[in-house]
């Protein structure tokens, strides 16, 4: 039986226009993605690839200029289908007057979920993220490290089937990272699909089972990461050597 | 339901967490009381001076407040990608939008209500000092209103410190919250409620007027950077005193004067339209707009 597709993304390209309706940008250029259920799946490239544009047009913030995007099977502006995900910025910007538990309490609310429901979810996430002792204090004077975790905590509050983590490990130290690192693999053994980005090529090694390598907007590899590990000469930087592999294959081929 | 409550709640309680709103609440409420008591000796019609002192704090305080609210609130969290992370979860833009504005016109009518009972409370003051003039021949202010008037704007500092220092709550908010609440007393001193019925027309006009401008910055916050939203409200609160403008912004040569709006019927229906047709434009512009 064929796997299904969370995400699927076919021949996808998003060119910006400035106001007079010039091209300004190419940021994606004929994209094919597929994700499956319960893959923990990583999208890596160097800045400007077009990772975060691939991920708001996956999110249904921006509309493709050509090619199908869809999420769960259906357009990714569906109501139905963006219910069932949770989603984590690059750049947690919350509300800095609410308090953590204020912040995790009010995405529940945008997910629709009963206040019971979503105060008992808020508790056992910031006690998971070590959070608990500073849940009534204003987010606004944590740390960036906090504010991330804060964060997290509300892209989980839902129990989303799909988890979208632009860049979860920024701004957390070595054990923030560790942590946030065992949530997502005790996530994805729970059947959650995750799709992150992450320049930290490490943390993708340990954490992802597949991964696609983009760069100047189109896919430049990819593959299963045990595939592209057993094939590596050094399994501790196998990750890293077949992403400056594939980059370096593209500027050849250019 | 619980989406949209959930957004104009965290709205509402943004826009009172604002230094600047916590400041701009007892000091409209203090000018009401003030201003009128000093003036009133020198030009009489001590009751109009202080409802049009009422009127103005309205419209300048409260334009103050609740324009840069909804657009740092809206054209922020659009820029910064808050937005985005609540737009992502399946919540619809235009309900983003209408519970935005829904929010910030929540706290703009509990200023309403401050305001409205501190102008009553001066109107029906400046009247009571008249007859104390008339009777002892010396110019004095009638105490009580005074007392209640000042208290009702400066004890929320205070009680709102001491709420925050040992219940650990919100400064800024209490302070909005109780200068509302801290009106209540002086609604009290009224004999009767004619102060109110008075002025209702016009402050009820004028309210609906602001009301237009925050539903305009909001529509245009969802296009535009804060600088340019705050030069296209200026332009329109200009363009409504020197122009007759009717069909984006209200008429303000109208809006303005108290006996052209003591029977207001036409400007609040006016007003309550021009909220609808920014509601809508803004309601289209999010549908509209790319999140990059």
């Amino acid at each position: 039986m064929a796997e299904e597709n969370v995400i699927e993304l076919k021949g996808v390209e998003k060119t910006f226009r400035d106001f007079w309706m010039r091209p300004v940008a190419e940021a994606v250029r004929g994209l094919d993605l597929e994700v499956a259920r319960g893959d923990v799946f990583g999208l890596i490239g160097p800045n400007g690839s077009g990772k975060s544009t691939t991920i708001k047009m996956i999110l249904g913030l921006i509309r493709p200029t050509k090619g199908t995007v869809r999420l769960f099977g259906l357009d990714p502006r569906a109501k139905a289908a963006r219910a069932r995900l949770g989603y984590l910025p690059e750049l947690s910007h919350l509300h800095s007057f609410l308090t953590a538990e204020e912040t995790v309490l009010y995405y529940a609310g945008l997910s629709g979920m009963k206040r019971t429901e979503a105060r008992r979810r808020m508790l056992g996430l910031l006690e998971e993220l070590k959070l608990a002792h500073v849940r009534r204090r204003t987010v606004g004077g944590f740390s960036k490290g906090m504010a991330r975790r804060v964060a997290i905590a509300a892209a989980l509050v839902s129990s989303p089937e799909l988890l979208i983590l632009d860049e979860p490990t920024s701004g957390l130290d070595p054990i923030g990272t560790r942590e946030v690192k065992e949530l997502i693999a005790r996530l994805a053994a729970g059947g959650m699909t995750v799709l992150l980005t992450s320049h930290q090529l490490f943390d993708v090694q340990d954490i992802c089972n597949r991964v696609a390598v983009i760069s100047e907007g189109r896919k430049v590899g990819g593959g299963v990461v045990a595939d592209i590990v057993a094939s590596a000469q050094d399994k501790r930087h196998a990750l890293e050597e077949y992403f400056e592999a594939r980059l370096n294959l593209q500027k050849g081929g250019a | 339901m619980r989406r949209f409550t959930a957004i104009a709640r965290t709205a509402a309680i943004e826009t009172m967490s604002q230094p600047l709103s916590a400041i701009l609440f007892p000091v409209a409420v203090l000018a009401i009381h003030i201003l009128p008591a000093f003036q009133y000796h020198r030009f009489g019609a001590a009751g109009r001076l202080a409802r049009e002192t009422g009127l103005s704090s309205l419209f300048v305080f409260g334009l103050f407040f609740a324009v840069p609210a909804v657009v740092r609130g809206i054209g922020r969290e659009l820029e910064t990608g808050t937005a985005a992370a609540a737009l992502a979860l399946g919540v619809s833009r235009s309900l983003y939008f209408l519970a935005r504005l829904t929010g910030t016109f929540a706290v703009f009518l509990l200023f309403l209500f401050a305001v409205a009972a501190a102008t009553a409370l001066s109107s029906f003051s400046c009247l009571k000092a008249s007859a104390i003039v008339s009777q002892a021949g010396v110019v004095r202010v009638w105490g009580p209103a005074i007392l209640v008037g000042v208290a009702g704007s400066l004890a929320p500092f205070g009680v709102a410190a001491l709420l925050n220092r040992f219940a650990n709550r919100r400064f800024c908010l209490w302070t909005c919250l109780l200068t509302v609440l801290f009106q209540l007393p002086g609604l009290a001193l009224l004999e009767d409620a004619s102060p109110l019925r008075v002025m209702a027309p016009a402050l009820s006009a004028l309210a609906a007027a602001c009301l237009v401008y925050v539903a305009m910055a909001g529509a245009l916050a969802t296009r535009l950077k804060s600088n340019g939203v705050t030069a296209c409200v200026v332009a329109a609160v200009l363009a409504g005193f020197l122009s007759p403008v009717k069909f984006l912004a209200p008429d303000m040569r109208v809006f303005w004067l108290e006996e052209g709006s003591t029977s207001a019927g036409g400007p609040i229906v006016a007003g309550v339209a021009l909220v609808a047709l920014w509601l809508l434009i803004g309601g289209i512009s999010m549908e509209r707009k790319e999140l990059e």
